[in-house]
């Protein structure tokens, strides 16, 4: 972009050439920049052999997930398959509790109507605690309601998850320093999914609840009870 | 919403092999022109005339079902697909991918519940320690 712009301020500014001559330092101003090249890979470095080092020098090495481990023997694909549709039933009926505490309630709201419909992907708002699966805790936790929100979680029936989202439920947000207000609803009950955002989209709500989806996918029931 | 002879019209225009393909991953039968391939390997189609609103534009993941997920999309292309901008990337210099020196040289999909996740950690020092209280006999 720059050259193109060059000519037309040239020959409005002419004088800048001839102060440029008499100035000997006006040229190499990029020399003169101590400032070291920052770019987004500078942190990965290489070896001298060519292999790429982690952040504390050491040699990288990539071990694989518990979902990308191969099968081995008869019994692990049959315990796989048995996950498969453990977790395909888990994940496309998910059935939320509701606790909507502030404003990011409404945008939850949001994704139950007509635009977002969240009933195509069979998530249904319980009212009840013991008929549901996640609990969305959107927004300001204040520490009157705390209890009432462990309560709550207790009351679940296993698997339960919980995706905390807003600002406000993630670390207090706006009110952090509020001597009513919780720091964090993960201070009262384990998260698995945190939204960011005052208050997150619903699209945002929406990928939150795909990337739990894809945290139950990769759950390995039957497998693990197999390996104890 | 789909009927039995749209999906048969399609069946008739895509064939076979991209009728399975996309029954498994969109649940639907869509014909549509290439529009173009972005680095992760997602094909983008379009069809402006035949389509409803709002689904004029659709992406044929790279990662077969479930696997794929919609911040596998790069950045112009999802511009593209979510009708903000009406030139796909590939004709648009602005949006064009490795065009500037920041740019990372693949595209990096979400992280989350994978080994490179991000975990949070302090860099300074306990403002107190704990200590093991020791009871004197009685």
């Amino acid at each position: 972009m720059l050259p193109m712009v060059r000519p037309a301020v040239s020959g409005a500014l002419c004088v800048r050439p001839r102060l440029a001559s008499c100035l000997p330092r006006a040229s190499p101003i990029a020399a003169l920049s101590t400032s070291s090249v920052k770019s987004a890979t500078a942190l990965e470095r290489q070896s001298s052999s060519g292999r790429s080092l982690t952040a504390s020098g050491k040699v990288r090495k990539e071990v694989p997930l518990p979902s990308q481990e191969k099968k081995e023997g008869a019994m692990q694909y049959v315990l796989t398959t048995l996950d498969q549709v453990t977790n395909w039933a888990r994940q496309s009926s998910l059935w939320p509790m509701t606790f909507g505490l502030a404003c990011c309630a409404v945008e939850m709201m949001h994704l139950s109507t007509p635009r977002y419909d969240q009933d195509r992907l069979g998530i249904i708002f319980r009212a009840s605690p013991r008929q549901s699966d996640v609990m969305i805790v959107a927004g300001t936790l204040t520490n009157k309601m705390a209890p009432a929100l462990r309560q709550v979680y207790d009351q679940m029936p296993d698997p339960r998850w919980v995706i905390s989202m807003g600002s406000c439920a993630n670390g207090g947000g706006y009110y952090h320093y509020s001597y009513s207000v919780v720091r964090g609803c993960d201070r009262i009950v384990p998260v698995d999914v945190y939204v960011p955002g005052c208050p997150p989209t619903s699209e945002a709500l929406m990928y939150g609840i795909f990337q739990l989806q894809k945290k139950m996918r990769h759950t390995r029931i039957t497998r693990m009870w197999y390996r104890r | 919403m789909s009927t039995v002879l749209r999906t048969l019209r399609n069946l008739r225009r895509i064939g076979f092999k991209d009728f399975g393909h996309q029954m498994q991953n969109i649940g639907d039968t869509k014909v549509g022109t290439l529009i173009g391939v972005d680095r992760f390997g997602n094909k983008y189609y379009e069809n402006m005339e035949e389509e409803l609103p709002l689904r004029t534009r659709w992406v044929d993941y790279k990662v077969n079902w479930p696997e794929f997920q919609p911040d596998q999309i790069e950045p112009g292309w999802h511009a593209w697909i979510s009708y903000m901008v009406d030139t796909p990337p590939t004709g648009d210099k602005i949006l064009q991918p490795g065009q500037r020196t920041w740019e990372i040289p693949e595209h990096r999909p979400n992280p989350t519940f994978s080994r490179a996740a991000f975990k949070t950690y302090s860099t300074t020092r306990p403002k107190y320690s704990a200590w093991t209280p020791v009871a004197a006999p009685r």
